[in-house]
């Protein structure tokens, strides 16, 4: 029975004395868990006489917030861990395992521990630690930013610590200018070294730091300069204190001014929760909400300073029907009529529906219904085909495969087919490094030079070879592969037979319908039993899902703007987007939709759609309005108002104090949300809640809509959408002699039509420039900065040549720029162009 | 002896009354004629300015947070060598209920009450007073104040160089 106590030592059994069996059988007991124990492994402690049970691994300082006792805190942050720097969280442990004024962060709640947070020797050292970090802390509460949200003014109340006695002098700092998005006063530093650990640690960032020792700590960049990452408006939230506080809202607001509520970021699919605040009838800025599932404590810069596009002051108010403003009530019934006079007059299909990836879930289904009564099918809800493409695909395949953000975190091995997070969806790239911080690994497979927070291997191929790559991949055959590319694919496919939880992303730019499908296809083929390959897909706007979910089998926008052209499609209704500018070739879009009899735009930004229509209806922005969204997984998730739109006091204002007259109403309050005019406009005269509940009636597989709230992880729907009718093979594009290949990409800043209308962020906006390899610069003889000229089909414009070595040799990119000379080059397919040196006159 | 008092308490008040006749009267013929009230006394509320002249009122919003009756709205904005100000200041004195809590909570000593209680007028409009309206030349009570002098951050001062500060230190230098 016992033959595994069989040893050997030095070639002759080991002889088992007393001693030995006794000791064996001592570990054994204080090590196995009998069944009748197994709840061990919930530790269950006393804090302050109130028992508590928590999970295996939560620290104490977590066990007493389950409690509702907050112990004063710095340096712990639940996503950045517990360093036990600051001191401040120290507890008195009565009996159990550990005893004696320990620090509540560092200790692992464990079973039979008896915690005192009152304790006179834990009250007293808290109160000398705040003391001594509020030492030499400036007396200047009153014109810091953070007042009021001040986590060093609640644990200086909470520390005990009440009357200054250092007499002493204090110490200075000298500040830096930290770019755009971030002010530093250093003097209020109580070094708690939270900046660096999200910057650096979380975040990825290389440029920000801390220099010097004991009291001479300062934090920044070696220079003055603009903070590089795109996630440097993190250290704005996890700074306790008001060193790093937010430009754009410098001196704007209190907080308990500001109206806040829970919100979900409009700039891309993958529906990270925000808290925008608003006050005087705009929105001043967005802070990180908390989703475990989705963004977890931080988002990036885009997310977090592009709200002005809510209150920009172009931005359409009034409704407008044939060019004279009317009321609301008026163009909605003129919509109603004239495009059911069309229908009538030529039959249901020469009406068009377009709605949009950033309106909300609700609006879309009421564009439907709208579509279904109108008896129309020409409903599409993306103008670009090939992002449409990608998002219905997606909605059709993505089944067991879906991951969330969350589950990306714990992956642990990433792979990126043309897919450029940074650009497309900026918190995938911080997830991606907290997989490598995990012990994951990245490969890049993309013509672009993917940049990521983490570190990556990169292999640079052209698009129209992407889904080459994957089908090899799914049917594990390289054979088609050069030697050098070979090498790479092969370590991939080695490291995907061992990894455990692979997740495969993709982004709709480059992929389109055909390259979604096989990378569903190929997550499938790689999937077995033991562990399924995830999928992750970045689309174009928060939407995106929901509208591919609608879609049904309706046709491309592209198919539309051919039946406009043939006169068979004679009025458009655009829900929020801009088909002249959005569609894959605007040229054409803009030449065929003049010929339309009727353009009816709803919108809240001053698009072209909104200018030209012949009905306008204004909606609201995203902050100033109840819905919900479908992320890039599936899931629903609602938003709640922040303020009531209006023209922001300001701008009524001219900068002075408010009019003094008085208004009956407010100025440029017509503005309702998406869903609302819609509804009205089909005569369904409901709330929300009411919505929700009928469309949940109609629409069966929308199930769990009518239960969600906003602030909470939201709904995974498990409905499916439909693939996309069949799309023309397209030629591949074939490079004429002399000409360079151009294709067009999404940029960092500047590409997406919400956040170009962003003050904060336009301002960051580069100018136009193309991207090349070295190489290629070098045999066109351009050197990096260099003025060129760039020439296409469009025309030519100016740009300023980047070099980067991991894109792809062959190609030059340029990024839509909106309002400049590259607003045109729409990502997806490619071009020729002549590059040429700017001759100097 | 019912008798003897009843006299009593039926004349003693006649005789009051008359000796009041022979007595300066309290009334004050208002408004022909004006009471001072005492330094402290809580009327028109006004915004100081520091010894050197310049403006006290940092918009720190804490006299707004005070306000139970919400009759203060202001906006912050920033000056060029960064010192906070008010780019426009509110008060709605036809809301005000004269109670002091906006002096009490001003750490700057910029908002002040004075004794000037004439305020009552027919248009509400001109209860609604401007910044420029509430703005006095002069320190109010506190005459030697400027909060700039001890906030340490570098406004009214160089950084590092107000009384209770070291000047600015060199993150980088070696010395231990």
């Amino acid at each position: 029975m016992f033959q595994f106590l069989r040893l050997e030592y030095k070639g002759l059994p080991y002889r088992w004395t007393q001693h030995d069996k006794r000791i064996v059988f001592y570990v054994f007991l204080r090590v196995s868990v009998p069944p009748w124990r197994i709840d061990l492994k919930m530790p269950k402690l006393t804090i302050d006489n109130l028992e508590v049970t928590v999970p295996d691994g939560t620290n104490v300082l977590e066990a007493a917030r389950e409690l509702d006792i907050v112990i004063p805190h710095f340096c712990y942050h639940e996503a950045l861990g517990s360093v036990g720097s600051c001191r401040l969280c120290a507890m008195m442990f009565v009996d159990g395992p550990v005893k004696g004024l320990q620090m509540a962060c560092m200790v692992q709640a464990q079973d039979g521990m008896v915690v005192s947070s009152t304790d006179p020797d834990a009250m007293e050292l808290r109160e000398h630690v705040i003391e001594w970090a509020m030492t030499n802390h400036p007396h200047d509460c009153p014109v810091c930013d953070e007042g009021g949200e001040c986590q060093l003014q609640e644990m200086t109340v909470a520390g005990g610590h009440g009357v200054r006695r250092y007499r002493g002098k204090k110490c200075t700092f000298t500040n830096q200018d930290l770019g755009p998005f971030v002010q530093q006063e250093m003097n209020r530093c109580i070094t708690c070294y939270r900046c660096v650990r999200t910057y650096r640690d979380y975040c990825g960032g290389t440029d920000y730091g801390v220099f010097g020792s004991r009291n001479r700590i300062q934090y920044g960049r070696f220079q003055d300069g603009a903070l590089e990452s795109p996630f440097s408006g993190n250290i704005i939230d996890a700074c306790p204190t008001g060193v790093l506080t937010s430009k754009p809202f410098r001196f704007k607001t209190r907080l308990w001014d500001l109206q806040e509520g829970p919100s979900i970021c409009p700039h891309c699919s993958l529906g990270c929760a925000t808290i925008p605040g608003g006050r005087y009838r705009e929105i001043q800025r967005v802070k990180a909400g908390i989703n475990r599932e989705t963004n977890g404590f931080f988002i990036c810069d885009r997310g977090r300073f592009g709200y002005d596009h809510a209150n920009h002051p172009e931005r359409p108010r009034q409704a407008r029907l044939d060019g004279q403003p009317v009321t609301v009530d008026a163009a909605l019934l003129a919509a109603r009529e004239q495009v059911a006079a069309i229908a009538s007059k030529h039959g249901p299909d020469s009406v068009a529906f377009l709605g949009s990836p950033r309106s909300s879930f609700e609006a879309s289904v009421l564009l439907h219904d709208w579509a279904k009564a109108t008896g129309s099918l020409q409903l599409v809800y993306e103008a670009h085909q090939g992002r449409d493409r990608a998002a219905r695909t997606l909605a059709a395949r993505l089944g067991k495969q879906v991951r969330s953000q969350e589950e990306l975190r714990q992956s642990d091995l990433v792979i990126l087919f043309g897919a450029d997070p940074l650009a497309e969806g900026p918190m995938l790239a911080l997830a991606i490094r907290q997989a490598v911080r995990n012990g994951g690994k990245v490969v890049v497979i993309d013509p672009r030079p993917v940049a990521l927070p983490c570190v990556a291997k990169h292999l640079p191929l052209p698009p129209e070879r992407l889904s080459e790559v994957l089908m090899a991949l799914g049917k594990n055959d390289l054979n088609a592969f050069e030697a050098d590319e070979r090498s790479l694919l092969e370590s991939l496919v080695e490291q995907l037979k061992v990894a455990q939880r692979p997740v495969l992303i993709g982004g709709a730019d480059l992929l389109g319908g055909q390259g979604v499908q096989a990378l569903c296809s190929a997550a499938e083929q790689l999937s077995s039993e033991q562990r399924s390959v995830g999928v992750i897909t970045m689309l174009a706007g928060p939407n995106s899902y929901g509208g591919a979910l609608l879609s049904g089998h309706g046709p491309d926008f592209d198919s539309v703007l051919d039946a406009v052209q043939e006169g068979t499609v004679r009025a458009l209704v655009c829900l929020e987007s801009d088909p002249f500018r959005e569609a894959r070739d605007p040229a054409r879009a803009q030449a065929a939709l003049g010929h339309l009899e009727l353009l009816v735009s709803f919108d809240s930004t001053a698009n072209l759609a909104a200018q030209r229509a012949d009905i306008f209806l204004p909606t609201r922005a995203n902050a100033e309005m109840a819905g919900s969204y479908v992320n890039n997984e599936g899931r629903l998730q609602a938003f709640l108002p922040v303020i009531d739109p209006g023209v922001p006091i300001r701008e009524t204002g001219a900068g002075n104090h408010p009019p003094r007259e008085f208004f009956q109403t407010t100025p440029g309050s017509a503005p309702e949300a998406d869903w609302l005019l819609l509804a009205g406009l089909l005569d369904r005269k409901l709330n929300l809640v009411e919505l929700r509940e009928s469309i949940e009636r109609d629409h069966p597989q929308f199930a769990g809509l009518s239960s969600i709230t906003a602030e909470t992880t939201g709904v995974r729907l498990t409905a499916r959408g439909d693939l996309p009718p069949a799309e023309e093979q397209e030629l591949p594009h074939a490079a004429t002699a002399e000409a360079l290949t151009l294709m067009a990409i999404t940029g960092q800043v500047g590409s997406r039509w919400l956040a170009h209308l962003s003050s904060p962020l336009a301002a960051t906006e580069p100018q136009p420039y193309v991207l090349l390899h070295p190489e290629l610069a070098a045999e066109l003889n351009l050197a990096t900065d260099e003025r060129a000229r760039l020439t296409t089909h469009f025309g030519h414009c100016h740009v300023i040549i980047r070099t980067d070595e991991k894109m792809l040799k062959g190609l030059v990119m340029v990024p839509q720029l909106w309002d400049t000379a590259l607003e045109g080059m729409v990502p997806g397919g490619l071009l020729d162009c002549r590059l040429e040196k700017e001759v100097q006159r | 002896m019912n008798l003897w008092r009843d006299i009593k308490g039926t004349l003693q008040p006649f005789w009051i009354t008359l000796g009041y006749l022979f007595k300066k009267p309290v009334t004050i013929q208002y408004p022909e004629e004006k009471r001072t009230p005492p330094p402290r006394y809580r009327a028109r509320i006004v915004l100081t300015r520091n010894p050197d002249g310049t403006e006290r009122c940092v918009a720190c919003q804490l006299c707004s947070a005070a306000c139970p009756v919400d009759c203060i709205s202001m906006q912050a904005a920033e000056d060029d060598d960064g010192r906070r100000y008010a780019s426009w200041f509110r008060i709605n004195f036809a809301r005000c209920i004269f109670c002091g809590l906006c002096a009490e909570a001003c750490p700057t000593m910029a908002i002040q009450t004075t004794p000037d209680y004439e305020i009552c007028n027919r248009d509400v409009l001109k209860l609604v007073q401007e910044k420029e309206d509430l703005l006095i030349d002069g320190c109010g009570k506190d005459t030697e104040y400027n909060y700039y002098e001890h906030s340490g951050i570098g406004v009214a001062n160089e950084r590092g160089g107000n009384e209770d500060e070291y000047g600015p230190v060199d993150p980088k230098a070696l010395v231990p």
